[in-house]
């Protein structure tokens, strides 16, 4: 019962019942039209064929006399069928036919009129009229036919009445199997689309299910289920995907968020080892005034650190947190490109780096000055750390600002040794530091940055090989 | 100087009245925000500290009640929000000059003795002069013993920024903030480089130095 409800519950069902009563309402009206439609058409016919036979009797009657006519109507009174005759003489009274009585107004004024009959029936008989109460060729009572006629009255010009009908019973008999048929039919409709209803609705809440169990599974702690997918392709298989592919998206988070924790673990702990073991080394009593001086020195030095870190941290989830530090606003690129170009071309000089500048002039986007200011420093730090080339030539690092179709590209090069293919989009998750640089200060922390920053400006950032060195390119879509 | 300290966090209002005192200034102290209130408005304090985030009363309605009665006594607004939007808030709430925790103590006192300053009139002075070195705001000459120095204009607004801070410490992210604009912790010795290129233009040649670096803390030009 329960199972029932549920079933009824579901918006498929309800969904198929509407389109089933929908569908029942209007297969009765059509039916309904046509089997008025035939009973008027067969109405038709038969008064058409009264008409044609009076007209005929009336020619016969006319052109070969009344020895014709009677001849005729003999003929028609004895086969069997639905035709009524009745000639009369000028009184009324009965002559020949196969009805031997009639309602005296049909004969008194022409017209078409319906009454009760009740004729013998002329089965097999070669027999004109007989009178009532004759017997039959089996000693029997004769069979009889009675019902409602039709009949269409007329005189003639010798003054005798003809009525010429049509037993409407077998026009009854053919409306009742409409009817019949019809009620077949919509039985049959009602059933099957029940049927076929109650069938894709339980195909539906299969597919759901499957998707619940599976959704099931993921939510008590299994993020590897995925929703099976069918060669159907229906929409089914369109969600499922869709679910699926936010399920790869989720698990590639969780697992980017595992890395971070280790990564946390790793890069946070060291310094705060460091930073006890030189707290301790200064409590020491063994220790001089100067080596706990300096041990307390670097004890700020390390804290110092470490507060970056975190500053920096902070700043990403934030910014990956799509919460714009101030909202954005439109700026000058141009400007800020150039400033923190101007700021750190004294610090690469310093460490014989050459700084070209190529900044296209004017170049507004919507975005967040601090963020856009921010991820520069971090690629120009990031280029005055690595622009040493391994052949022992003049470090160079070149700053542009482009407008390029839609988009505003801000690439810092250099000629350093560059990034491994296999390692550019690795060096843009947090704490990935290669191997080569983790002899040099840092966090590890820049570069994601500088992606997390391009993201929320809905643009993008990727390394490329500058041949050698390393081209990062920050694109943000825009003027 | 008499300074305000308006901090739930007793042991680290312990130990910045206690640094405070070190350097020669009075430091009273309210340990929530009504009692803060109650205090700065009763009473002339040359700076004021206040954390943002305070039992009783929060300390940015603190400093917006102070604006609206007229209290134009400067504000340093000490906050973990560190965050941009956060900064501005804070600066326009009626704050002057916005810190992010954990901050170093040179930080916190170079700031306030920056901003005590900054209610004397000696603000909108048109030329500043330490020694034999002097600087004109409106012709933008600056000068060592009658001999013109030529500065980019960022080193300018780098000296200008010392000279009307003269005797004063500023440190490495207030010349960051206030001659670049920028609030974030550079990771390399970027202000150093500008600061030794600046030395050079200005002291070189010159028997007496006028820019000092002050280790641990920052940069001060004086005679």
């Amino acid at each position: 019962m329960s199972r029932f409800a549920q079933v009824w519950r579901t918006s498929t069902v309800r969904l198929t019942a509407t389109f089933i009563a929908i569908f029942v309402v209007f297969a009765i009206l059509l039916m309904g039209f046509i089997g008025w439609q035939s009973s008027v058409q067969i109405q038709r016919q038969q008064t058409d064929d009264i008409d044609r036979e009076v007209r005929l009797f009336q020619r016969i009657e006319a052109t070969q006399g009344i020895r014709a006519l009677a001849f005729a109507l003999n003929r028609l009174s004895s086969q069997p069928g639905p035709g009524v005759y009745y000639l009369g003489d000028a009184a009324g009274q009965y002559l020949l036919g196969n009805m031997s009585d009639v309602p005296p107004d049909v004969l008194i004024d022409p017209g078409v009129y319906s009454f009760d009959y009740d004729r013998p029936d002329p089965l097999g008989a070669d027999a004109g009229p007989e009178p009532s109460g004759s017997r039959g060729p089996d000693g029997g009572p004769p069979p009889r036919r009675s019902g409602v006629a039709v009949v269409k009255s007329v005189e003639l010009n010798n003054g005798m009445r003809l009525v010429v009908g049509r037993d409407v019973v077998e026009r009854r008999g053919y409306s009742a199997i409409i009817l019949q048929s019809f009620l077949v039919g919509v039985v049959g409709i009602i059933l099957f689309s029940v049927v076929a209803g109650g069938v894709t609705a339980r195909r539906v809440l299969k597919r759901i299910d499957t998707i619940r169990d599976t959704s099931t599974k993921i939510m008590s702690g299994n993020l590897s289920e995925r929703v099976p997918i069918t060669k159907r392709n229906d929409e089914f298989d369109g969600l499922a995907r869709n679910l699926n592919a936010m399920l790869d998206r989720i698990e590639q988070l969780l697992q980017g968020l595992k890395e971070v924790t280790d990564n946390v673990a790793h890069d946070l702990k060291t310094p705060l080892t460091r930073l006890r073991n030189q707290a301790e080394g200064a409590l020491r009593d063994t220790a001089s005034p100067q080596t706990k001086e300096k041990a307390l020195e670097t004890v700020i030095a390390e804290s110092d650190k470490l507060i970056q870190t975190f500053n920096a941290l902070l700043m990403i989830a934030r910014v990956e947190a799509g919460a714009p530090s101030g909202a954005l606003s439109e700026i000058d690129v141009s400007a800020i490109v150039a400033d923190v170009a101007e700021l750190y071309t004294p610090v690469a000089e310093d460490e014989g780096i050459e700084v070209a500048t190529d900044i296209a002039e004017g170049v507004t986007l919507k975005a967040n000055r601090e963020l856009i200011g921010q991820a520069m420093v971090n690629l120009l730090e990031n280029a005055i750390k690595y622009a040493k080339p391994e052949d022992g030539s003049t470090g160079k690092i070149a700053v542009s600002l482009k407008r390029a179709g839609g988009s505003v590209a801000i690439v810092v090069a250099d000629n350093g040794p560059g990034i491994a293919e296999a390692d550019r989009s690795r060096v843009l998750e947090r704490f990935v530091r290669l191997e080569k640089s983790r002899s040099e200060p840092g966090s590890g922390l820049g570069l994601a940055l500088v992606n997390a920053v391009a993201r929320l400006h809905g643009g993008s950032f990727r390394i490329e090989d500058n041949g050698p060195g390393v081209r990062a390119v920050l694109e943000v879509p825009g003027s | 100087m008499k300074i305000l300290l308006i901090e739930d966090d007793r042991e680290a209002a312990s130990y910045l009245i206690q640094a405070l005192d070190e350097a020669g200034h009075v430091t009273h102290h309210a340990s929530d925000g009504e009692t803060g209130y109650a205090m700065a408005s009763g009473m002339d304090y040359d700076v004021l500290i206040v954390d943002r985030m305070l039992p009783r009363r929060d300390g940015l309605s603190i400093i917006e009640s102070l604006r609206a009665e007229g209290d134009n006594t400067p504000v340093l607004i000490l906050s973990a929000l560190g965050e941009v939007d956060d900064r501005v808030t804070g600066l326009r709430a009626g704050g002057d000059d916005y810190l992010t925790k954990p901050y170093a103590f040179t930080e916190l006192l170079a700031r306030i003795e920056v901003l005590a300053r900054r209610s004397s009139p000696a603000e909108a002075a048109t030329n500043y002069s330490v020694g034999g070195l002097s600087l004109d705001r409106l012709s933008r000459k600056v000068e060592r013993d009658g001999e013109a120095i030529l500065l980019q204009p960022r080193e300018f607004r780098l000296l200008e920024y010392l000279m009307k801070h003269a005797g004063k410490v500023v440190t490495r992210t207030m010349l960051l903030e206030n001659v670049w604009d920028y609030h974030f912790d550079p990771q390399t010795n970027v202000i150093d480089v500008h600061m030794s290129r600046l030395r050079s233009k200005i002291d070189k040649g010159h028997d007496n130095a006028l820019l000092h670096t002050v280790r641990g803390a920052g940069y001060m030009i004086r005679d």
